[in-house]
């Protein structure tokens, strides 16, 4: 049995912390999108263009989410093929695939761009029902893959447990759930009946699973109330949210994102939902930032699906979060959220794997060098800094959330830059040597092994 | 409809094989002149054929149109899927055998409620029970996988395993040959069934149900087990799909994928023996490449729905057949 800790040092033990400076930067880590002096590449290069295959979301309501994602890494290509292209000399093609279309088509879609395409690098991704289909096919089709999202930890606990030719940039999903209960935890102890609102589909349960696991640990004494599970792509509400607000909850629990949740956000303005609770979001602001409205009420914790939000780091705190944002807005008329910074980084990363590679053996280095340069890879990106794991091809960062806040900035509301939540990845996930569990490794890590909170 | 119907099947058996055997010997060579990609989209067509060919004895011959035939798919594929989780079987033929079966069992039943009524009614019924499927296997995650699906891994055919091979090689050879001979059978098989006394039946109902009551065609008994023969039909291709995708997810059982199994049949022409096969293959080629060439694939596919019903109601094979038959009478 888990020891009872106090709050204040289960907090410190997570290393939880709010509005604070970054850990010293000194060692020379590769960083993405800085043309910095490199050595000239070794051997011959072909100077064939260097396809890459992008599916994600470009209609439907998951589109406010899903296409930045495509941004993000057209903005890394043009920038890359600015400067000769990969190791000077192939250029990136980027080819677009809507990711709409539906799990089987999604299937016949890759497998058509890697054999008639003859793509060589596949990238994107947005829903978690996706990477569990499309891993097994990119393994199958030996081809080179980092999923930008589609962050289902079940990818790589069971669907693909031991990846070769795979990998994923953002956060695992079960980071989003329990990032959001760590904030709720932290912000309102007082908690005692929570109510839910999640997409019915592995995302939401995985959010809920995260979110309960975790406050059975912090806050022993809250139970839930009521649970809502609205079908993915809902866009009716009503139901939902009064049968939240008739089970008097002091805090809502709500996974729903993309186009659903700025219905979802409306509707519950009408009905004055966020002034009967206090709501923690694993996912509110994960759509691109003007999405949402300045009618969008303050103070809620809007989850950015435990990964980035383009307002932090902040100012001069990180410079290639400053000049990401900078040139994808000057480039898009738009700020970036946490898919497009996925996308960028991915691109730099893949960029980085092959100059690495390139110096060690010359020429243009085959998948296999280039999936070695990968694994164990870290890299300093617009978020922070992003470390490959090697034994699943999981991106890891520090997770991120914050409070909704209307600056006179920018025309709609960001996360408050004094009040912004890190916690260090490593302690809200899985480590490596961990045994694979039900529901997910990180659940029955976290259930044996933290401590419980005094009630 | 039903003249258009008479002006194709009076042709004669020996002219239709002069159709047929060409056909058939293009799809015995083709994946050895077409890329792997190419192979194994055909033989996704192929499968989609089956299904839409099973799907067409409801309403082209019987007058009968399904809205739930993704249940019978569905029920294949995800009988092929329990099989492979529940009793780690590998081999293609006993996975053949349980879609068989379990989409056999589920038509029996679905069949038996729905074939009491006729047109919307009939339509809407089948659409409400396909849902009840779906719902069951959205739902119960724990089971069925929920939205994740369940996955099939590669398949024993007649005793071989698949496995040691490329996926892709397997799938654009041995597998699409599997898929073809079984093709084969089943249209042999259709074919057979619409052509005997109880074919002729069918489609005396489907022209006057009163004047087939009278002549002693026990109408509800015909239509029963005209269902059951169209879900099994459908079942099969279901169970023939899941190694093709390597994932059944409750997409397939949605009755937007009856929907596209519609569109196949009304694509080729539910009038004409050949129209679902043709259909499901055109069909399965136009989403693969609308989907592939534009993110505006949605539209694409509509425009081609509303064409399709404003200007070739008899479908492509019946606008083909009237072409060939105007250009034949006239030289």
């Amino acid at each position: 049995m888990a020891a009872e800790v106090n709050r204040r040092d289960f907090l410190n033990t997570l290393g939880v912390s709010v509005g604070a400076a970054l850990t010293s930067a000194g060692a020379a880590l590769p960083v993405v999108g800085v043309a910095h002096a490199q050595d000239k590449p070794k051997g011959n290069i072909p100077d064939t263009p260097f396809k890459i295959g992008h599916m994600t979301f470009f209609t439907g309501p998951a589109a406010v989410l899903g296409e930045p994602m495509f941004k993000g890494q057209q903005l890394a290509a043009e920038e890359i093929n600015a400067a000769g292209g990969l190791l000077g000399k192939r250029k990136i093609e980027l080819l677009k695939a809507d990711e709409n279309a539906g799990t089987d088509a999604n299937v016949k879609e890759l497998r058509r761009l890697k054999l008639s395409e003859k793509i060589d690098f596949f990238c994107g991704i947005t829903s978690s029902g996706n990477t569990p289909a499309l891993g097994p096919v990119a393994e199958e089709l030996k081809l080179l893959t980092i999923f930008v999202d589609g962050c289902t930890d079940f990818l790589f606990d069971k669907a693909v447990p031991n990846p070769h030719y795979i990998f994923r940039i953002t956060n695992m999903q079960s980071a989003d759930g329990v990032t959001g209960a760590v904030a709720a935890a932290m912000t309102w102890p007082k908690t005692k009946k929570i109510a839910h609102i999640h997409p019915d589909y592995s995302y939401g349960r995985n959010a809920f699973d995260h979110f309960g696991i975790v406050m059975k640990k912090m806050l022993p004494s809250a139970e839930n109330v009521s649970e809502g599970w609205p079908k993915l792509g809902t866009t009716d509400f009503s139901s939902h949210i009064t049968k939240a607000i008739s089970s008097k909850p002091d805090l809502l629990a709500i996974s729903v994102w993309g186009g659903d949740y700025v219905a979802f956000y409306k509707q519950a303005l009408r009905y004055g939902m966020f002034d009967k609770m206090k709501v923690a979001s694993m996912i509110a602001f994960g759509v691109a930032p003007h999405a949402i409205g300045k009618d969008h009420p303050e103070g809620i914790i809007a989850g950015v699906h435990s990964n980035y939000h383009f307002t932090y780091p902040g100012g001069d705190r990180w410079p290639y979060n400053k000049t990401f944002v900078e040139k994808y807005h000057k480039r898009f008329n738009e700020y970036p959220n946490f898919q497009a910074e996925g996308g960028y980084t991915a691109t730099y990363m893949l960029k980085n794997a092959i100059e690495k590679a390139n110096r060690l053996a010359g020429g243009w280095p085959d998948d296999d060098a280039i999936i070695s340069m990968l694994e164990g890879n870290m890299m300093a990106a617009p978020a922070g800094y992003v470390y490959i794991r090697p034994d699943n091809h999981q991106g890891y960062k520090d997770a991120v959330t914050g409070f909704s806040k209307n600056v006179a900035d920018y025309p709609f509301p960001i996360l408050d830059p004094e009040r912004i939540i890190t916690i260090p990845i490593r302690n809200i996930t899985a480590p490596p040597g961990w045994p694979k569990g039900e529901p997910t490794s990180t659940y029955t890590w976290i259930d044996k092994t933290w401590p419980r909170a005094k009630a | 409809m039903s003249t258009l119907a008479v002006a194709v099947e009076s042709r004669s058996p020996v002219r239709r094989l002069v159709w047929a055997m060409p056909v058939a010997a293009a799809l015995l060579v083709y994946p050895w002149v077409a890329s792997q990609y190419q192979a194994m989209l055909l033989a996704y067509g192929l499968v989609m054929a089956i299904a839409a060919l099973g799907f067409n004895l409801l309403l082209g011959y019987t007058g009968l149109l399904s809205f739930g035939h993704s249940a019978f798919f569905g029920v294949g594929a995800y009988t092929v899927a329990l099989m492979v989780k529940y009793l780690n079987v590998g081999s293609m033929e006993l996975f053949l055998v349980g879609a068989v079966v379990g989409s056999a069992v589920v038509a029996g039943i679905f069949g038996f409620v729905c074939v009491r009524y006729t047109r919307i009614f009939f339509g809407i019924l089948t659409l409400a029970l396909s849902q009840v499927l779906w719902s069951l296997a959205f739902k119960f995650f724990w089971v069925t996988g929920g939205t994740d699906g369940l996955r099939v891994p590669t398949p024993m055919l007649v005793g071989f395993s698949g496995g040691k091979t490329d996926k892709i090689e397997f799938l654009a050879h041995a597998y699409y040959y599997y898929v073809l001979v079984i093709f084969f059978a089943c249209v042999a098989s259709m074919w057979v069934i619409v052509s005997s006394p109880f074919g002729k039946a069918l489609q005396a109902i489907r022209d006057n149900e009163t004047r087939a009551e009278f002549v002693g065609i026990q109408v509800r008994r015909y239509r029963w087990v005209a269902f059951l023969v169209s879900g099994v039909f459908t079942g099969v291709a279901g169970a023939l799909w899941v190694p093709l995708n390597g994932l059944i997810t409750p997409e397939n059982l949605h009755w937007t994928f009856s929907g596209k199994i519609v569109f196949m049949t009304v694509l080729g022409g539910f009038s004409a023996f050949a129209g679902p096969i043709i259909g499901a293959v055109l069909y399965n080629y136009l989403e693969a490449y609308a989907v592939g060439n534009t993110v505006y694939w949605q539209f694409v596919l509509g425009t081609v729905l509303v064409v399709l019903v404003l200007s070739l109601p008899t479908g492509v094979v019946g606008t083909a057949d009237r072409l060939i038959a105007r250009w034949g009478g006239r030289s």
